[in-house]
């Protein structure tokens, strides 16, 4: 009986990390907007969804994996002409104006979705092979799974290699952290901020490709994911891509724990954690001095 | 430079604070939608349209606006213009809900109130109308209270109690497949007494609980559950949940090879998820409460021509339930020749529907004094393909409602009728 407590305390475990793994990602772009340009992206739901439908729509003509490398840029495109034209006008104003912008344009996403796909959920196809568990012992350990975690560490660490070794990289970690000092150096901001956000979405119609595969496909899809990510990112520490990635994770086990000791509070166990964060660090785990005032 | 004041201005508070305020905001209701005909008799549905039950909403208004053509098209109610007055009440708030409920009443002066997809917000609903003394019709929120501890006279379900499908599937279960049974249970009123219906039709033939989850309404990853569920080495793995939430439970089951080790099941599946999910995962046995497929019964192929004409797609049970919820207001009227909610509660009693609207194999009438409606129930299994596109559910046994309801004193309801 012991051990059998003892198989299942791991397998959540476990499971809790790849499930994390898939919140980090999400808040990895939303923490990328943030830290930069200040935008509290309420929208980011909204564009996961958008990667999500528009790889539905494409796998009849391109399949899964011509949907899956097409449809995160084509997301990142229009996530591009909405700061270009919506959220660009209100860089440097009060932080207020684009959250409520982002907010209004996450309800306009959901019922655009709705109007063009339809309020029922649409079946999302996935190759077969990566629909089977890859053993009978540790079932949870699905192919699709298991695929979601290599592209999950490949976008990880696609992103922070570009962070730290490419030119644009350097010029988003600086400006993270002064800006006006960035753009005195004669760094175009505008194009900065606009690269910079385009990365962040771009990870969030990737993030809607994969989240996809695993659940059911419906227009409410982006808003029952963003809580999690806006929690990693609390958790993590405001200001901080490492922070972030931890407070995924870390999310994601305690869920995980959670729906072994007491399950119907797997969704109120990460606001707990959110909470015992803010009172014991409120900076967050690596989030950095200063950014709390 | 202003630019960068923004790290001055924004912080983690206000992080933490929008944060609040997205998932506020989840219940707010956004939308709202109204047609009004001239001095009409006045429907008010309040249902969801957004949400995790928009797709379920959306089939009971077109089963109501189809329902309100025909009833406009023979002349009204009582010769007057029907008319329908719409109001998103949101998927899970029951603040909202009520807060249009009194306004379709108070202001739009609904003559009938519509709704609930979500049982809680029916129940909540069901206390504002019988406190204006409106009659409402809940088209397809299933706890059992709404006909039974907490009934009303004014208020009458068109689907079915949550007792009477865990009846209706438990005997199939138990025979085919074994008594172990692990619940994965919605966290609400509808879940929590469709689970206690399954365990107590399931003990009383011989059926043991061996587990369950209570998983909240909106639960995006059910893994954890199944992995419990697993571990408890169940015959049957029972799912609960409904709409967008089946959707990911079974996805993620099957995609853990659950099937192959345990029978996948429930007391309630819908058409909306069915169709919702990839092929390999429309498997498992369970309860339809109305299905377009009844080859033979008088009037179906009729209702889902209709149907299909309007929507391009079959009709669902939701798509019933919104039909058979508009065409009882204009049955009550007519038979009590009035808008008077206590004299058409009356002329409900005991009411049988004709065969056009209840498009089933068995009668379908209200039991008086719970003002439940029993019809038929469809036991059988979701299949990847059938005879036609949509043929997703193949149906092993139509099972009479009134043949599994409880009795009226099992029902707990009490009914106290006006003075």
């Amino acid at each position: 009986m012991a051990r059998r407590m003892s198989q299942v305390v791991l397998f959540n475990v476990f499971n809790g990390l790849i499930v994390g793994a898939f919140y980090a990602l999400m808040a990895l772009g939303l923490s990328l907007i943030l830290n930069l340009s200040g935008v509290i992206n309420f929208a980011h739901g909204g564009f996961l969804a958008l990667g999500a439908y528009l790889a539905y729509t494409l796998i009849p003509y391109i399949g899964f994996w011509g949907a899956l490398i097409l449809a995160p840029p084509l997301t990142a495109a229009l996530g591009l002409v909405i700061e270009w034209l919506l959220i660009r006008p209100l860089y440097g104003k009060d932080p207020l104006y684009s959250l409520l912008l982002t907010f209004g344009l996450a309800y306009i996403f959901e019922d655009v979705t709705r109007l063009i796909w339809g309020a029922q959920s649409v079946p999302f196809q996935v190759p077969a092979w990566l629909m089977t568990s890859l053993s009978s012992q540790y079932f949870f350990l699905t192919g699709y799974r298991v695929f979601m975690m290599i592209i999950v560490a490949a976008a990880v660490g696609g992103l922070f290699a570009v962070l730290k070794y490419t030119r644009l990289g350097m010029r988003i970690r600086a400006g993270t952290r002064d800006l006006d000092t960035v753009s005195t150096l004669g760094v175009n901001v505008r194009v900065l901020r606009s690269l910079n956000f385009g990365i962040g979405i771009y990870m969030a119609g990737l993030a809607g490709v994969l989240a996809a595969g695993l659940l059911g496909l419906s227009p409410t899809i982006g808003a029952n994911l963003i809580m999690p990510s806006f929690v990693a990112i609390i958790v993590g520490g405001l200001g901080s891509l490492l922070g972030t990635l931890l407070g995924g994770l870390m999310i994601g086990v305690a869920s995980g724990l959670a729906a072994v000791y007491f399950p119907s509070a797997t969704e109120a166990v990460i606001y707990v954690m959110m909470g015992l964060v803010l009172l014991v660090r409120p900076r967050g785990l690596l989030g950095e001095e200063g950014r709390v005032h | 430079m202003a630019n960068s004041n923004w790290r001055a201005r924004i912080s983690r508070r206000t992080l933490v604070k929008s944060g609040a305020a997205l998932a506020a905001a989840q219940f707010a209701s956004p939308f709202v939608m109204s047609a009004r005909a001239a001095d009409p008799v006045r429907i008010g549905l309040d249902n969801p349209l957004t949400g995790a039950y928009a797709a379920n909403g959306k089939n009971e208004l077109v089963g109501c606006q189809m329902a309100l053509d025909e009833i406009n098209a023979k002349g009204g109610i009582l010769g007057r213009p029907a008319g329908l007055v719409v109001e998103d009440s949101s998927t899970g708030d029951a603040g909202t809900a009520v807060q249009k409920a009194r306004k379709l009443i108070d202001s739009d002066k609904v003559d009938f109130l519509l709704g609930n997809v979500n049982s809680a917000l029916s129940l909540a609903m069901a206390q504002v109308s019988n406190e204006k003394g409106i009659l409402q019709i809940v088209p397809g929120g299933h706890t059992d209270a709404i006909t039974g501890a907490s009934c009303h006279w004014n208020v009458f379900r068109v689907c079915n109690t949550t007792q009477m499908e865990a009846a209706a599937v438990c005997a199939a279960l138990i025979k085919q497949y074994g008594k172990k049974f692990y619940y994965i249970t919605p966290d609400y009123a509808f879940g929590h007494t469709l689970e206690s219906g399954m365990v107590k039709a399931a003990g009383a033939l011989g059926g043991e609980r061996v587990g369950g989850d209570l998983a909240p309404l909106g639960a995006v990853d059910f893994s954890s559950y199944l992995i419990n569920a697993q571990a408890a080495n169940p015959d049957v793995l029972i799912f609960l949940v409904q709409g967008d939430d089946m959707l990911n439970a079974m996805k993620q089951a099957v995609q853990f090879g659950l099937q192959n080790k345990v029978h996948l099941a429930g007391s309630q599946q819908e058409m909306e998820p069915l169709e919702g999910l990839p092929p390999e995962a429309r498997i498992g046995t369970w309860v339809l409460e109305w299905y377009w497929n009844q080859p033979g019964v008088p009037h179906v192929a009729e209702f889902v021509e209709a149907t299909k004409k309007r929507t391009g797609r079959v009709p669902t049970a939701r798509t019933w339930f919104g039909y058979v919820s508009v065409w009882t207001c204009a049955l009550a009227a007519a038979k009590a020749n009035s808008l008077k909610a206590v004299d058409m509660a009356k002329a409900l009693q005991d009411f049988h529907l004709p065969p056009e609207i209840a498009l089933g194999p068995n009668p379908a009438f209200y039991r008086a004094g719970q003002n439940q409606l029993l019809a038929s129930l469809f036991v059988g299994n979701a299949q990847a393909s059938g005879s036609a596109p949509d043929d997703l559910f193949h149906v092993t046994e139509v099972v009479n409602g009134a043949q599994v309801a409880s009795s009226l004193e099992e029902s707990g309801c009490k009914m106290t009728w006006p003075t």
